[in-house]
């Protein structure tokens, strides 16, 4: 079959068009090229850098198949960038690259494939599609250590009939063997972490300057008393203890931040546990399940076991059987029953208020 | 598709090197390699090769031998005439006037010259893509420098009214110099500088079959351009740098063959472009750009409505057919063209254009083949 493979440049994406051409596969690479400085130079960190691009082309060369670097720069900025600096704006913590993965990367690449006439699309992430019965069904990667599923919980099963994750059942270091194996020079390539449009810069700089209006003002405890100063809600996110006014014994962090009001709520670190807290916009792989469910708050941290109740307007809410640390508004909650993936949602902003729906 | 069956129709991007040229290279190599500045006999025979193909060279474009230097490319000609006059100016007002649909080569010179502080004007074109001459005329005052306008679009093949521009220019200021791009025109037609009153042009060789990396910069008597490479006296100490002699007797062996079979060449191509656009037109709905207004034969700019032309391309090269966009860039995600910006595309259509240019290796039959690649593509993706 013909296969549309997304290639980062990097070992997992490299292997996974090493793999399907081995197979006997008609594979073509693509690049998505996403973000562009001003001179139109792509960025130097993140999943897909001029060198990585490169890299790329190196390796599609050595496997002897088309390849293509095409821009999606448009939408990226107007979908992931401008949300990123809104969603910091309103005092959340985004996640750009869950935002890519829903708005840009799957959509684009999945028309792209169609056009082209292709059977199927693939990528290097690690997660595995399980066919049940009529229905596809999303798990988490065999090797757990590098699990991406929750990047990923936005696709449902009428798109996971059309993409392949041949990484689902193998290990990261069977990965870079079978690439050293296939003499792809990404094998011992180091994997990326940073955003890519931020790079290796802080991301409050990127924001400060994207952000015109000044959101600065007053941190308060919970009392309402004032501590001090602060130079912009976007500085903070719940959960932080960094940029709060020391001196107060036990340390502080961040509970809550007011946007309207421009204030940063304090508090100690028991006032941060929750136990209830909603999803918005959110999307199923298949039916909803609710038995036996668990939760992950953020990338790869420890699923939580929940209970939810559906709401109105793609809403739902969850109440966790045990209180944590750090569920932050504005990263995705993604259900799991196992390793099977059931859906997930964007975090709200108000953690333990009754949501008005 | 085997790959010795790619059909190759991006010849104004580069064409492939003619066989005359090859062997021109490699004698000159074999026989001349010496340093043509050196005082033997061995060094005489690679002047000796310089100067003929100097003299032929000029010969075809109606120019005296010593207004041809060999430089680099296209690029280095259009970057020293452009920036060089502007390099310790004594008029601080000097003035650059050139036009929005210049190659990039022209773009990016003018666009050094006006972060030195001078003053650039950028002429636009009409709907149809070509230069007005009253629009270049607006510009020219007694501060006027350089005009830079080229001879033919690279992106659309429409061919700019440069005689009429060059007259009525020097009728406002006599002193300026007038500089024209002309490596995609010179593919496909013949030119005799002094008669369009163009005082400079840049030349490149693998445009017409020559080897790539060695190009002409013309530069008519009568003006004073100062160097742009400082060492060594050659090129009538005009250009620094030992002289790629194999490079010019390709290029001039390449010229030669070219400017001999013009005729017959044209009409070959032509007759392949015009097959090629009604077989596209009477399945598609396309537009051809400079349908009404003269136009190079090797090139055609296609509009295919609701596609986009990144994916059709991809189609294409996968079907077995290689065109481009116009203009590439370094990382091969490309961009809106300004050319076709400045011929005020709408927006929904500037993202799907597609140029197809032929060239004096096309066979006979090829514009057919390409028409029915572009239909089955355009038609497989709906």
């Amino acid at each position: 079959m013909r296969v549309l493979v997304a290639m980062s440049g990097g070992v997992d994406s490299s292997v996974v068009a090493g793999l399907l051409k081995s197979q006997g596969h008609e594979v073509i690479g693509v690049t998505m090229k996403l973000w562009e400085g001003p001179n139109g130079e792509m960025p130097e960190t993140g999943c897909c850098t001029a060198s990585d691009s490169e890299d790329a082309r190196k390796v599609a060369a050595k496997l002897d198949i088309p390849y293509y670097v095409l821009d999606y720069t448009e939408s990226f900025s107007e979908k992931v960038v401008d949300n990123f600096i809104d969603m910091y704006a309103q005092g959340l913590t985004p996640n750009p690259c869950v935002e890519c993965n829903r708005s840009v990367k799957f959509d684009h690449f999945m028309k792209q494939a169609k056009k082209l006439n292709c059977d199927k699309v693939a990528t290097g992430h690690y997660a595995k599609i399980i066919k049940n019965n009529e229905n596809y069904e999303l798990h988490k990667a065999d090797y757990l250590e590098k699990d991406q599923s929750y990047v990923l919980h936005m696709l449902n099963s009428a798109t996971l009939e059309n993409v392949i994750f041949p990484l689902g059942t193998i290990s990261k270091p069977e990965v870079r063997q079978i690439a050293a194996d296939l003499g792809l020079k990404t094998a011992f390539k180091k994997d990326s972490q940073d955003i890519c449009f931020v790079g290796k810069k802080n991301y409050r700089d990127f924001v400060d300057k994207r952000i015109d209006i000044s959101t600065s003002g007053e941190i308060v405890d919970n009392n309402g008393q004032s501590m001090g100063r602060h130079e912009g809600v976007h500085e903070f996110t719940v959960g932080q203890r960094k940029g709060i006014p020391g001196g107060q014994g036990a340390p502080k962090y961040v509970t809550k931040i007011d946007v309207q009001n421009k204030k940063v709520y304090v508090g100690n670190r028991k006032e941060l546990l929750t136990s209830v807290f909603y999803l918005e916009d959110t999307s199923f792989v298949n039916t909803v399940e609710t038995e036996k469910l668990s939760i992950q708050t953020r990338y790869n941290s420890e699923n939580l076991p929940c209970e939810i109740e559906i709401l109105e307007n793609n809403k739902l809410k969850v109440t966790l059987l045990e209180p944590t640390l750090g569920v932050a508004p504005g990263q995705f909650g993604v259900l799991y029953i196992g390793t099977k993936l059931i859906g997930g949602g964007r975090i709200t902003a108000n953690l333990n208020e009754k949501l008005s729906v | 598709m085997k790959k010795n069956d790619y059909l190759y129709l991006d010849h104004a991007a580069s064409t492939p090197m003619r066989e005359v040229a090859f062997e021109a290279y490699k004698k000159t190599e074999s026989v001349a390699f010496a340093n043509s500045s050196g005082g033997h006999e061995l060094s005489r025979r690679a002047k000796n090769i310089l100067e003929d193909s100097r003299d032929q060279i000029a010969d075809h474009f109606g120019a005296a031998p010593k207004e041809i230097t060999f430089t680099s490319g296209g690029t280095e000609a259009d970057n020293w005439i452009i920036k060089m006059p502007f390099i310790n100016n004594q008029n601080k007002n000097a003035e650059l006037v050139t036009s929005a649909i210049e190659h990039e080569a022209v773009l990016g010179s003018a666009e050094w010259v006006e972060s030195l502080g001078y003053k650039v004007h950028l002429t636009g074109c009409n709907n149809l893509g070509v230069i007005q001459t009253e629009d270049v005329l607006k510009n020219i005052n007694s501060n006027t420098e350089i005009v830079s306008i080229m001879l033919a679009n690279n992106e659309t093949g429409v061919i700019q009214p440069i005689k009429e521009i060059s007259q009525s220019i020097k009728n406002l200021n006599y002193d300026l110099i007038f500089h024209s791009d002309v490596v995609q025109a010179v593919a496909t037609t013949k030119i005799d500088f002094h008669n369009l009153g163009i005082q400079s042009a840049a030349i490149s060789g693998h445009k017409i079959g020559g080897p790539k990396g060695i190009g002409i910069m013309f530069l008519s008597s009568e003006a004073k351009i100062p160097s742009f490479l400082h060492g060594g006296k050659q090129e009538l100490e005009r250009r620094a740098g030992t002289v790629n002699v194999s490079g010019v007797a390709s290029l001039s062996a390449a010229l030669g063959e070219q400017q001999q079979n013009m005729e017959i060449q044209n009409q070959k191509i032509q007759k392949e472009r015009c097959e090629f656009e009604d077989l596209i037109k009477s399945k598609l709905d396309v537009m051809v750009i400079g349908e009404t207004v003269s136009r190079l034969d090797h090139i055609s700019n296609i509009q295919f409505k609701g596609i986009h032309s990144e994916t059709l391309m991809v189609a294409l090269d996968l079907h077995g057919l290689g065109v481009s966009r116009g203009s590439a860039c370094a990382s091969g995600a490309q961009k809106p063209s300004h050319v076709l910006q400045a011929m005020n595309i709408s927006s929904d259509y500037i993202n799907s254009h597609l140029r197809f240019s032929f060239g004096w290796s096309t066979q006979v039959g090829d514009g057919i083949k390409a028409a029915n690649i572009v239909i089955s593509s355009i038609q497989g993706m709906r």
